[in-house]
């Protein structure tokens, strides 16, 4: 461990202490003479002392990614998980105080680490639980939800611009793999059965509900459609993106308004393009 | 039960069921916001975001108590979400005291400072843990939240006397104490104790909690379980025989 001359005793302390957290295994090895001079040896030796805040240290880090991504530890085994958590910790360690937030980066790092595998479809599955993760903190909307009643007498010019503010704890995961199924299996009350890849596609809108994480299984096209809104899109252009029918819109307006999820609805100014 | 304590990360969130849960919560309960994850005596710049967010949560709440703890946790721009040991130098003094100072005055409020569990100590330090709260209280006008079973668990960690512990900290300094149980654990042919609160307080931890009543008076007290937090009545227990010792510690102090 090299610091400027300059740095003080307990800025290269730190840095040292700090190096030898980050030292895998046993740690023994890799640690720096200086660092275990600096520590009393009264017959305990100081590597096995440093061990044990190692050790803490990366178990509050696994901790905090079993509590968000519970369903990918009951899939992939408890062994498989800490190798994941300890790799992914390498890449991606923890940035905040908050350990609230360790798994945020978990679902893209995991996709690139098990890409062309067939276990490819884990990183959507762990990307459908930072949602539910999201959705539980997000923020409360400081208005009550709207009725359908608000589009009443619209006409079709206005309605085509019109630009919808959704729930905050709203999130959207479209998947080439049955991920809600899995999930609804593997809760403390599911089956545990195993789902077949064939069981295919599945489309998912997250919401929070009693104070929960609901899953709604939705046509795929919907579902893009409600992410095109909720990125601020206006009606008509969100239906371009997503391809979805003029004939299946009013199905899915219901829907999000009888589900509560439209905060506030704003006609776009005159003239303004998608 | 007479007050609550939370620990501020996990009300830093924008909404939802847990903040709502501790707001029905602090209409009943007096409540104490305890942090963990400032890392106060670090070196590396003061994390202003979380300090941000555990301004919210104060506001939002308007706790009693607001408490962190005299470690480290980052460096490097790396976070170990763990409570880190400071060497007791004058160097640390200085900069933990600073730090203090800084947060004090972004929260507008006095903190409490509580001493840490620790697995090893450092040939630089100049002073004893007490020495060292004692100097931090009179350099940036925090208070103590004094972890009774910390000095024990360093006690047998260390070999400090936690007798001299309490007789070498200020008296009008500590103004609330938390209890825990610890791990014991064999590492070659030494004990040594894991701060886990994981279990029940130990007998040690009780005795040395009423010498903490005699010497600092009857202050509100937190025992800490959360870890295989056990059944309600089990923890109600618990809270029963701390509020005993503070009515015991009361109509001797009246």
């Amino acid at each position: 461990m090299t610091l400027p001359p300059e740095s003080t005793g307990l800025a290269r302390l730190q840095a040292c202490f700090a190096a030898a957290l980050r030292v895998s295994g046993d740690g023994s090895p890799g640690l720096d003479p200086g660092l275990i001079a600096a520590i009393v040896d009264d017959g305990f030796a100081p590597a096995a002392r440093l061990s044990l805040y190692r050790n803490n240290s990366r178990a509050m880090f696994t901790g905090a990614l079993r509590r968000s991504f519970p369903v990918l530890e009951r899939r992939v085994g408890e062994g498989y998980f800490h190798r994941l958590a300890a790799e992914y910790r390498e890449a991606h360690p923890s940035r905040s105080g908050d350990l609230h937030w360790i798994g945020e980066r978990f679902p893209t790092w995991l996709a690139d680490r098990l890409a062309g595998t067939e276990y490819a479809w884990l990183a959507d599955l762990a990307r459908l639980e930072w949602a539910c993760e999201e959705v539980l903190v997000a923020a409360d909307p400081s208005v009550p939800a709207l009725s359908i009643a608000e589009l009443g007498g619209l006409g079709p010019e206005t309605l085509a611009g019109l630009r919808f503010g959704l729930h905050p704890a709203l999130r959207c995961v479209s998947s080439r793999f049955p991920i809600w199924s899995v999930w609804r299996a593997n809760q403390p009350d599911g089956s545990g059965a195993a789902i077949a890849a064939e069981t295919g596609a599945e489309h998912v809108v997250v919401t929070r509900s009693d104070d929960r994480p609901a899953l709604h299984l939705r046509p795929q096209n919907e579902v893009r459609f409600i992410a095109a809104l909720a990125e601020g899109r206006p009606l008509l252009a969100a239906l371009e993106i997503a391809d979805l029918p003029v004939g299946d819109l009013a199905a899915a307006l219901s829907w999000l308004f009888q589900t509560g999820l439209v905060v506030a609805v704003e006609a776009s100014e005159p003239g303004a393009t998608a | 039960m007479g007050w609550i304590e939370a620990h501020t990360e996990n009300y830093f969130q924008d909404g939802g069921p847990q903040l709502r849960a501790l707001e029905r919560a602090r209409t009943l309960y007096p409540l104490s916001l305890h942090g963990v994850g400032l890392g106060l005596g670090s070196v590396a710049p003061l994390d202003r975001e979380h300090l941000r967010r555990v301004k919210r949560a104060i506001e939002r709440f308007e706790p009693e108590l607001v408490s962190e703890h005299a470690c480290w946790g980052h460096s490097g721009g790396e976070h170990f979400n763990d409570l880190l040991p400071l060497p007791q130098t004058e160097e640390a003094l200085r900069h933990l005291a600073s730090r203090v100072r800084q947060v004090q005055d972004v929260l507008g409020r006095q903190i409490l400072v509580e001493n840490v569990s620790s697995y090893l100590a450092f040939t630089s330090s100049q002073l004893t843990e007490w020495e060292f709260l004692s100097a931090l209280v009179e350099e940036s006008g925090c208070g103590l939240l004094l972890d009774v079973n910390n000095i024990y668990v360093n006690s047998v960690n260390l070999g400090i006397d936690p007798l001299q512990y309490f007789a070498g900290v200020p008296r009008g300094a500590v103004q609330e104490i938390h209890l825990a149980g610890h791990l014991r654990k064999q590492v070659g042919d030494r004990i040594l104790l894991i701060d886990d609160h994981g279990s029940a307080v130990c007998a040690e931890v009780w005795q040395l909690y009423e010498q903490a009543l005699r010497r600092f008076g009857p202050v509100p007290t937190l025992v800490e379980w959360d870890t295989d937090v056990p059944a309600l009545d089990v923890l109600v227990a618990e809270a029963m025989r701390a509020d005993q010792c503070l009515e015991r510690a009361h109509d001797l102090a009246a």
